[in-house]
């Protein structure tokens, strides 16, 4: 049993190269450099058996029987189907949030806002006859003023008033 | 005899050789017509075809499941990974653009899950940390082949010893490495996948293969 303090330690400069040699990455050019190197480095030629030894090791397999894939394909079915089902409310409401469309729904809110304090406000005023209250109140108006108009007409023969009352004007 | 080669896992290859894990799961031998196949299933998928996504799950989920087996070494939690990979891809469909392959796209969402999941794990560790040896024993890696006690021991005391080794790699070094030696990507899929440059790829595989060799020591 080697253990760590027995690792043969291979050419610093060389190390990474070893590994990528192991797993067959090394271009050709540096390949057939080391190559030439390991048949003179009792180190590195060790580290490339360490390797070759130990890292199998690493790797644990499993191979599940044919039942576990069918359980695993319906699971996996009912996940996506969940998924699926879900999916489809919020894609719906949330349809309604898409960019494009809250600007056109603002834009379109905003033109009915102005077209009916514009346009509109006429077009919204009732035509039909004003009732019994209506016209009363139309007329009070009127009739205050007729009291007006009524101090307005002695004011206006006011010196009519004044030579009738005067000596000369009784006879 | 050496405790690796009473272990009964040891595979001998001479320097050079590529190492490529028994199911020969690597990428490198997927034609361009199947990854064109793929391309058309997601376009369909994409459109609504939820038997195109079907297709896209039974050809990717046994891949995706030993992927997820390698970063877990758990079967229920690699079952539920995997799924929950495929579910993230089937709901973030729509937001894949085709800029890299299907593959690269929906392994990396595997990858970042079972990252996510070691975190959870750290933070909040279970009792899958805490396989008896019979556990260990149950998932050997050829449960065919019968083994003495003594082997049977050794297997168990090795893959105690291989986990936390693994465990104890930083992320990026053990996703480099589980990539590379598990599932016998090459550097160049390995980058994409994992968004860095080749030359961090290959840094990160010479750290993590240094650090395993020195904790795994004893066994040589």
């Amino acid at each position: 049993m080697a253990g760590h303090d027995q690792l043969l330690s291979p050419c610093t400069d060389l190390e990474e190269n070893l590994v990528l040699f192991h797993y067959g990455e090394l271009p050709a050019p540096e390949r057939f450099s080391l190559e030439q190197h390991l048949s003179g480095c009792v180190n590195c030629t060790g580290y490339l058996k360490d390797l070759s030894a130990l890292l199998p090791l690493t790797i644990k397999s499993d191979e599940p029987p044919e039942t576990f894939w069918m359980d695993y394909n319906r699971e996996l079915r009912h996940k996506i189907a969940s998924a699926r089902d879900k999916k489809w409310w919020p894609v719906k409401f949330g349809a309604f949030f898409q960019p494009r469309l809250v600007t056109a729904f603002g834009a379109i809110a905003v033109i009915a806002v102005a077209l009916t304090l514009t346009v509109g406000k006429g077009l919204w005023q009732s035509h039909e006859l004003p009732g019994d209250d209506e016209a009363l109140m139309e007329v009070l108006p009127v009739a205050e003023n007729l009291e007006f108009f009524k101090t307005m007409d002695v004011l206006d023969n006011l010196d009519v008033l004044e030579f009738m009352a005067s000596p000369g004007g009784a006879a | 005899m050496s405790l690796l080669e009473s272990a009964e896992t040891t595979r001998q290859f001479p320097p050079g050789s590529v190492f490529i894990s028994g199911a020969t799961r690597s990428l490198q031998h997927m034609s361009s017509s199947v990854r064109a196949r793929d391309e058309e299933l997601v376009a369909a998928a994409q459109r609504g075809n939820h038997q195109a996504f079907e297709e896209l799950v039974e050809r990717h989920k046994q891949k995706a499941f030993h992927i997820a087996f390698d970063f877990c070494r758990d079967r229920e939690d690699a079952k539920d990974l995997s799924q929950e990979a495929f579910l993230k891809a089937f709901v973030n469909l729509k937001n894949f653009d085709g800029r890299s392959s299907f593959y690269t796209w929906f392994y990396r969402i595997l990858v970042n899950l079972c990252l996510d999941y070691k975190r959870r794990l750290k933070r909040s560790p279970t009792d899958s940390f805490d396989e008896t040896l019979e556990t260990q024993m149950e998932r050997s890696h050829e449960p065919n082949r019968p083994r003495s006690p003594d082997q049977q021991v050794l297997a168990g005391q090795i893959s105690q010893k291989v986990d936390s080794a693994l465990q104890a790699l930083p992320a990026k070094q053990r996703t480099a490495f589980i990539l590379k030696n598990h599932q016998g990507l090459s550097i160049r899929e390995i980058a994409e996948l994992m968004q860095t440059a080749e030359g961090t790829v290959k840094v990160h595989l010479h750290r993590a293969v240094t650090a395993l060799r020195h904790s795994l020591a004893e066994f040589v």
